[in-house]
């Protein structure tokens, strides 16, 4: 399922990563009009391995189809490692993509 | 049975600290932050009563943004920090995202898209690792309200 599009590479000392998740991101006011449930990305966060580098709470006014670019050190990063999306919408949905960083050697 | 109770507190508050360390959840953790209506309102609601200095962040955003459903934010600081929120005044709550920032990102960089139905302007504050706060404010224009869908 694709649920997300990640590109994750590391340029120097670097990891940069770039997300776009799936979304609809129906906010309230979208969703009284048309008679659906709001329902919008609440929760993200970015792994590699058990290392957290990237977390954020987010609302209903982050766009369709958010982007979301990040930067963090890549210290400690070994060759094969992936990086782990997480995201949790309002409905309670739970979504984990993994990819594998590019540019490591 | 009431060493036995005070035993058991104390393993449970043990096993509640570590959870709390590696992630927060500002939804759960900041309810408040999520309704407010007015920036200011919002940022009490997570920060508490702050003086922010205005330096050490800055946001790059378009001076008009041709549509409101999509307008990219750059955010970047100067300073080493804890977490790092972002607001704007157009829409009908406040808040857009609170970002926790890794012990080890020494410079945040950071880019998102966000929704505007008006013009109106974006505040970002910054909680720093010295525990001084900062914030940077940048108005822009939108051609197209962006909240309707």
């Amino acid at each position: 399922m694709a649920n997300m599009k990640i590109k994750a590479k590391v340029k120097g000392d670097t990891l940069k990563c770039k997300v776009q998740m799936k979304h609809d991101m129906i906010t309230y006011n979208v969703a009284k009009k048309k008679g659906v449930d709001a329902n919008f990305i609440t929760y993200v966060t970015g792994k590699v391995g058990d290392k957290l580098v990237f977390e954020a709470s987010t609302s209903q006014f982050l766009s369709k189809n958010p982007i979301i670019k990040f930067e963090a050190p890549a210290d400690g990063l070994k060759k094969g490692d992936k990086l782990e999306m997480y995201w949790k919408d309002l409905s309670g949905k739970e979504v984990t993509e993994a990819k594998k960083i590019k540019g490591l050697k | 049975m009431e060493r036995r109770k005070f035993l058991g507190l104390g393993l449970a508050a043990v096993a509640l600290v570590p959870a709390g360390l590696s992630a927060v959840d500002f939804r759960k953790e900041k309810p408040d932050t999520w309704t407010a209506h007015k920036v200011d309102e919002a940022i009490k609601a997570l920060y508490g009563d702050i003086k922010p200095e205005e330096s050490g962040l800055s946001i790059k955003v378009p001076k008009i943004a041709s549509n409101g459903g999509a307008i990219p934010v750059g955010m970047k600081s100067d300073v080493q920090l804890k977490s790092l929120a972002l607001f704007q005044d157009s829409n009908p709550e406040s808040a857009v995202a609170v970002f926790t920032i890794p012990a080890d990102v020494k410079k945040v960089n950071y880019m998102t898209k966000i929704k505007m139905a008006k013009s109106g302007s974006i505040t970002l504050i910054g909680e720093g690792t010295d525990g001084k706060f900062y914030k940077v404010n940048k108005s822009l224009q939108v051609a197209l309200g962006g909240c309707e869908g």
